[in-house]
This record gives structure tokens, C-alpha cells and sequence, in this order.
């Protein structure tokens, strides 16, 4: 095997996993915060219940979510060598950042929140819930800052020995690409984290258990979703992909399947893209409507792949198919989610068993969208690994052999699923106690 | 510039021994003074709402060399790959076993993870401590300053008898660090235990450093010698006060003592961050490869703004939270 590829294929699959914990963190974080504040300053035992409910499910998924975060950034250099030598002067930056300013802050208030000492949450508890949603955000905005300079290198010179270097922190915090990606990601962590609170209640109220907090989690829950699901189609999603338009335009040929260079380009809503033939199999269209997404005009110039030379283009298939998924999702989102409200501002959303259903089994489908969403992200990046200075292939680590990162990556997939396996079992375990109980990790207290 | 750069990693990664270091270190130690299920459970809960905190230190600290020294950074973490993934994994292990362990109400549960979670840390401070020795003795580069050994080389009894020092040394520090946070009979059983393992600590020690010496001579500067009667120094009365009872300042010099070994350590491979083997032939040095002004500048903010927003909050958590904890 290329020793690349099995670099590429572990890079894919620790972060993919390790993705999953951080959607759950930037989602929830802020619900645990407004339950918190709640309870901390309505005093009331059912709100003081629920925070702690939240807070003990948020605790196994920030845990889970610092254990595989772990060996993302010493992936860099461990697999990636290459890659840290060029550019490890910009991109060392903002995983400093990441750690003095956001990680510490998440990481020291979590402690609070966990491990204080019973009794009803107090102010105290309640600010260190919105420092830790701040905290997990900040990091987000941190990482994706990282990934932006990657997408759309701002701020460097290349030194003679073709080492990048740093030039301005402040071109790459502020960059072009960064606001709208950052603004989407955060989007999508927060609509699944809507979706989550949504589907938990939507199991009380399903198996008639805990119906009076079954209701303020759906409320909650259907509500956020509806917001983000807008959000995430518009502004956040139209103008990351303009982004792509302006600084990837062979990015957005392959997420939209569109070979051939065309005036009034349609846009593709089903469609099996081939390459061996450069067309899209079996599609349907709406007509001159990639152009106006596009460009807003329905006329507009769409370059195709075949403006670009074979070897610049990315693996079309998956960008294609993942840009698919996620915006097909996107759109079922926002339709359960608007039709929900719609029932609960008619008050039979409660009668409406059916719809409950759709509201618990949509559960885990945001954070099939979140992964869609990266992976038009990364792999529509390809070749490159910095977009237009480094090649993907000439990134990895020279001493590393392919056996060597099959190895620990069967180790990885090993461990992963067993820490897989306990976040289900201990997280259906919370579920399945309910808020009701009102149980504290109160075993730390011996 | 660059020696700027390395005050700055050689701090970041002294602040993570010395923090982490104490969770590793009470890990490594419950074992053998915790005797019931209680007992364990306050051992974690004297670290637990700091161990994660503690943890960024380290990340810091790869991220800071990472920022600083790409090349000392991406040749040590590839040409140590396996060695390195272990480390990884048993990172990961231990955060595992100290967070799920609460979870469940069950003994059964409770006891599977203490055992993971001891045998990991004991095992993360012995890999840390053989990889602080093959820094200390140096390892075979090639050219453009990629590791070339074997394990077998890393395995050499030098940079063993620093990992069963550092075992040893950090259970030291865990130990000081529960009879300073837990009351009663758990915490006198921890301060007798740290009274007993400050032998071997001392034997130890002193081998350590005269194998060092052995190795390592001429040391490249003079104030390196103080280095040593420091540590002797702060041992010694580390011993006085937990004699005497007095868990704060035993905690304190068994930091001084573990400060004053990092820095002897960072001095003694001072100019490289990866020193070759045998001595005398370079390694990857601060110089070779030294941080633009503009990414010194950056990470020095950055880590100096970092710590003082940290040690504004810090204190804050740790008065609410540092109150002593009693096995009921």
C-alpha cells in the first residue's frame, strides 16, 4: 500500500471519530448552560434536575471527546512529518491557541461542573456552564482557523529552503475563508445538539415516562433545530459555498457534478456522477439554478471540471456524494423541524405520536450531515493538503512505512470501537435513568 | 530568538510533568495505599477536576514545539512512531479509565478501571522517563535529522534506570499530592507511604546522576552543577516536612525537586532539542532550523497571555474546589 494513502485513511478515520464527540460538546454546551442558569437562578428542583441530566450525558461526550482528541494533533507529526516541517511555523500557531485559550477554560470549569459538591446549582456552576460552552466554541474557532489556512493559505512567505513561515496571525484568524466556515460548522454542531435534546424528550413522551420534561426538551429541542436548520442553509451554507466558488471553483465542479463548463449551469439534485465518462448518470435538474446559487445570476459562467487539468480535480464521487447527503439532509432538517413547530404552535404536536417518532429516529442523522459536510470539505481539497502550495502526497512522514500506520490504525479502530461501544451503553444508560432521579456522579464524593 | 524558543517548549513541558505528573503519580500510587472501593474513589476525586486541565499542558507543549521547531517536531514524532502511538494510546486509556470509572454504581466496574487506570499512568511515566533518558544520552540521526535506531536501542540501561526513576520520583510527588488534598486515614497512610518511597527515590537519584555525569561530561555550562545540589537540597527537606506533617511544604519540594531535574535535563541537551548519539556528532539543534521572529513572537504571547488568563482563574476553581476530601 501507498504509505499515504494509509496515512490518509487513519488521518480520516481518527478524526471522523473523534468529530463525532465535538458535535455533541459545541451542541450541547449550550443547552447544559441555559439549564444551568436556570436552575441556578429560578431555584427550582425540576430545572436543577434537568441540568444535572444534561450535564452527566455532556460529561461522557466531552470525555470521549478528549481521549480521541488527543492523538489528532501528534498525528501531525507523527504521520504527517512533512508536512510539520513546511508549514509547522503557521499551523503550530492556532493549536498553541487552541490550548492556552480555549481547551484550559473548558477543560478547568468542566472540573467544576462535574465534581462539585451536591445540593442545587449555584451562580457559581451556572457561569462555569457558559465558560465551558465558550471554552468548546473558542477551540472549534481555533481548529477551524487551522483547517481555513489550509483551505485558503493567508499570511505567510516561503523561505528559501520552501519552509512556510508566518507573516501575519492576525491575516490568518481573520481570514477570508475562516468566518463563514467557522459560522457553519458551529451551525451544524448546534443543530445536531437541537436535534439531540428533541429526540431524548421525544423518547419520554414516546414511552409515556417523564412527560412534563419530555415536553420542555422537545419545545427546546424542535425549536433550536428549526433556527439552525435555516441557518445552516442560509446565510451559513450559501456563503461558504460562494467562498468555495471564489477560492476552489474546481471544489464546487465536483461537489455539483458538473463536467463541462456551462452558461446557466442547472443544478443536480440526484445523479451518479462517472468519471471514466465525464457525466452525470441518470440526473434531474433544476435549470440555470447553480448558476444563481452560485453567482446569483441565472445566466452566470459555471466553470466545469473540464476547465482544469485531470490531475488538480478531487475524488468527484465522494465530494459529490457527501455534498449530497448533507444538503439532502439539510433540507429534511428544516422540513420535520418547521413542521414540528408548526404542530406545537397549533398545540397537537403532543398528540402527534408520528411525529415523535420522526423527531427521535432523525437523532443521529445531523451528525451524518457534520461528517458529510467535512468530507466535502477535506476530500474536495485534494490533491492538496495547503491548498495550492503542498501536495497531499508529498506530505507524509518518511520514516513511517504503510505497515507500520496499517498497524496502529487496526490499533486505533480496536480501541475506538470499544470506547464506541461504552459511550453508547453508559449515554443509553442516562437516557434510560432519566432526569427524574435527579442523580449526581456522586460517587466522586466517596 | 531560538533560546528564547526553547525556554519557552522546555517550560510548557516542565509545567506538564510537574501537574500531570502529580495525577500520574496518584494513579501510580493507589494501589498500594487505597484499600477499599471509597478509598479509590477519593484518590480520584482529589485529582479529578484538575487532571484534564493538567493535560493541556501537554498539548500546549506539542503544539508550542510544533509552532516553534517543525523539525525537531515532525523528526522526533515519526522516527519515534510506535513508541510514540503507545504513549498516545495509554493517554488515551487512562483519561478513559478516570472518567467512565464514576459512571456505574457497580465494584465490579469500579475495580476494572482503577486496575486500567494505575497500569496505564505507571506505564505513561516509564515510557516518559526512557524517553527523557535517550534525550539525555542522545540517539543516531540521520542527515536531515530522522531517527535511524531500533528499540533495542531505546531500550538501553540508562534511559531504564531514568523511567524506573521517574516511576518512583512521580509516585513520590502523587503521593505528597493526596496527603496534602485528603483527610484522615487515607491521607496519614499517603505520607507514610511517600516517607517509605523517598528511599528509593534518594538511591535512585543518586545513581541517576552519576550515571548522567558518566555519561554526559564535560556538561556545556557551569551553572548546570548547582542543579544538582538543588535537587539534593529540596529532597532532603521534602523528607523534614513530611515528617513533620507539613503536606503543603512537602508538596512544594517535591515540585522544586522535579523543577530542578527538568531543568538540569533541559540545560544539559541545551542546544538541541534531539541530541545525536554518540555525543560530540550534533543532532537537531534550536539553531538549525530557528523560529521566524513573527512565530516567536506569536507563541510567546500566546503563552504568556495564556498564563496569565489561567492563573487569573485558576486560583478562583481551585479555592472552590482544593478544599480537603474525606473517605466517608
Amino acid at each position: 500500500m501507498d504509505p499515504v494513502l494509509a496515512d490518509r485513511l487513519q488521518f480520516a478515520f481518527t478524526i471522523m471519530f473523534h468529530y463525532l464527540f465535538p458535535i455533541g460538546t459545541m451542541g450541547l454546551a449550550p443547552f447544559v448552560a441555559a439549564f444551568s442558569w436556570k436552575a441556578a437562578f429560578k431555584l427550582d428542583e425540576e430545572s436543577a434536575r434537568i441540568a444535572r441530566f444534561w450535564t452527566r450525558i455532556f460529561a461522557i461526550n466531552f470525555a470521549a471527546g478528549v481521549v480521541t482528541g488527543i492523538p489528532m494533533e501528534f498525528q501531525f507529526g507523527t504521520n504527517w512529518a512533512a508536512f510539520s516541517r513546511r508549514s509547522g511555523s503557521v499551523v503550530g500557531q492556532p493549536l498553541a491557541m487552541e490550548s492556552m485559550f480555549a481547551f484550559f477554560l473548558e477543560s478547568v470549569f468542566l472540573g467544576v461542573l462535574l465534581y462539585r459538591r451536591g445540593g442545587l446549582p449555584t451562580a457559581f456552576t451556572a457561569w462555569s456552564a457558559v465558560l465551558v460552552c465558550v471554552g468548546s466554541w473558542l477551540s472549534g474557532y481555533f481548529i477551524v482557523a487551522t483547517n481555513a489556512w489550509m483551505q485558503h493559505p493567508v499570511g505567510y512567505s516561503i523561505a528559501p529552503d520552501g519552509t512556510i513561515r508566518l507573516v501575519s496571525i492576525w491575516a490568518l484568524l481573520f481570514s477570508p475563508f475562516l468566518g463563514w466556515q467557522f459560522a457553519h460548522v458551529l451551525t451544524g454542531a448546534l443543530l445536531a445538539g437541537g436535534f439531540i435534546v428533541a429526540g431524548v424528550g421525544a423518547y419520554y413522551l414516546l414511552s409515556r415516562r417523564d412527560e412534563a420534561i419530555g415536553r420542555r426538551f422537545v419545545c427546546a429541542g424542535a425549536i433550536v433545530g428549526l433556527i439552525f436548520a435555516i441557518v445552516a442553509i442560509f446565510p451559513t451554507g450559501d456563503r461558504n459555498s460562494e467562498d468555495e466558488t471564489a477560492y476552489q471553483p474546481v471544489k464546487l465542479a465536483a461537489m455539483e457534478g458538473l463536467f463541462e463548463t456551462t452558461h446557466g449551469a442547472p443544478l443536480a439534485i440526484i445523479g451518479m456522477p462517472d468519471v471514466a465518462t465525464r457525466r452525470l448518470i441518470d440526473p434531474i435538474f433544476v435549470p440555470d439554478f447553480l448558476s444563481f446559487l452560485a453567482y446569483g445570476n441565472f445566466r452566470a459562467n459555471v466553470k466545469g471540471l473540464n476547465a482544469y487539468a485531470r490531475e488538480l480535480w478531487p475524488p468527484v464521487e465522494i465530494t459529490y456524494y457527501a455534498y449530497h447527503v448533507m444538503v439532502g439532509l439539510g433540507t429534511i432538517f428544516f422540513a420535520v423541524t418547521a413542521l414540528a413547530v408548526a404542530l406545537l404552535r397549533l398545540g397537537r404536536l403532543w398528540r402527534s405520536r408520528w411525529m415523535l417518532w420522526l423527531l427521535m429516529l432523525l437523532m443521529p442523522f445531523p451528525y451524518i450531515a457534520n461528517e458529510a459536510g467535512w468530507t466535502v470539505s477535506e476530500v474536495g481539497r485534494q490533491p492538496w493538503i495547503i491548498y495550492g502550495l503542498m501536495r497531499t502526497a508529498e506530505a507524509g512522514s518518511p520514516t513511517v512505512g504503510a505497515g507500520e500506520t496499517v498497524f496502529t490504525l487496526i490499533g486505533f479502530a480496536g480501541m475506538y470501537f470499544l470506547l464506541g461501544a461504552l459511550f453508547l451503553y453508559l449515554v443509553l444508560r442516562e437516557i434510560g435513568i432519566g432526569p427524574a432521579s435527579g442523580v449526581t456522579l456522586s460517587s466522586v464524593e466517596g | 530568538m531560538a533560546i528564547a524558543g526553547f525556554i519557552v517548549v522546555a517550560f510548557m513541558f516542565t509545567m506538564y510533568v510537574l501537574l500531570d505528573g502529580y495525577d500520574l503519580g496518584v494513579a501510580a500510587i493507589a494501589p498500594t495505599i487505597a484499600r477499599s472501593d471509597r478509598e479509590r474513589a477519593a484518590m480520584i476525586a482529589s485529582i479529578g477536576p484538575f487532571w484534564n486541565g493538567n493535560e493541556v499542558w501537554l498539548v500546549g507543549a506539542g503544539a508550542a514545539l510544533f509552532a516553534l521547531f517543525p523539525v525537531a517536531y515532525a523528526s522526533s514524532f515519526s522516527g519515534f512512531y510506535l513508541p510514540f502511538i503507545v504513549v498516545l494510546w495509554l493517554l488515551m486509556f487512562r483519561g478513559i479509565a478516570l472518567e467512565l470509572r464514576n459512571h456505574l454504581p457497580s465494584e465490579l466496574w469500579h475495580q476494572f478501571w482503577d486496575v486500567a487506570f494505575s497500569l496505564s499512568s505507571a506505564l505513561l511515566i516509564v515510557l516518559f522517563g526512557v524517553a527523557l533518558g535517550n534525550l539525555l544520552r542522545g540517539v543516531p540521526l540521520d542527515a536531515a535529522g530522522y531517527f535511524q535506531g531500533t528499540f533495542a536501542f531505546l531500550l538501553n540501561p540508562y534511559a531504564l534506570l531514568v523511567g524506573v526513576f521517574a516511576l518512583c520520583a512521580l509516585a513520590l510527588h502523587g503521593a505528597a499530592f493526596v496527603a496534602l488534598r485528603v483527610d484522615g486515614d487515607l491521607g496519614e497512610r499517603a505520607r507514610r507511604g511517600a516517607l517509605r518511597l523517598w528511599w528509593a527515590v534518594l538511591i535512585l537519584y543518586l545513581a541517576v546522576t552519576a550515571y548522567t555525569f558518566a555519561i554526559r561530561a564535560p556538561l556545556s555550562a557551569s551553572w548546570l552543577f548547582a542543579m544538582p545540589v538543588l535537587s539534593l537540597a529540596a529532597l532532603l527537606d521534602l523528607r523534614r516536612c513530611a515528617a513533620r506533617g507539613h503536606a503543603a511544604a512537602a508538596f512544594v519540594e517535591s515540585s522544586f525537586f522535579i523543577v530542578t531535574l527538568l531543568t538540569a535535563s533541559a540545560g544539559t541537551i541545551f542546544p538541541y532539542l534531539l541530541p545525536a548519539f554518540p555525543q560530540g556528532r550534533g543532532g537537531v539543534s534550536i539553531f538549525a532550523a530557528a523560529p521566524s521572529s513573527v512565530a516567536l513572537a506569536c507563541a510567546l504571547t500566546v503563552t504568556v497571555a495564556g498564563i496569565v488568563i489561567v492563573g487569573i482563574y485558576s486560583p478562583l476553581v481551585w479555592r472552590r474546589m482544593g478544599g480537603k476530601i474525606r473517605v466517608e
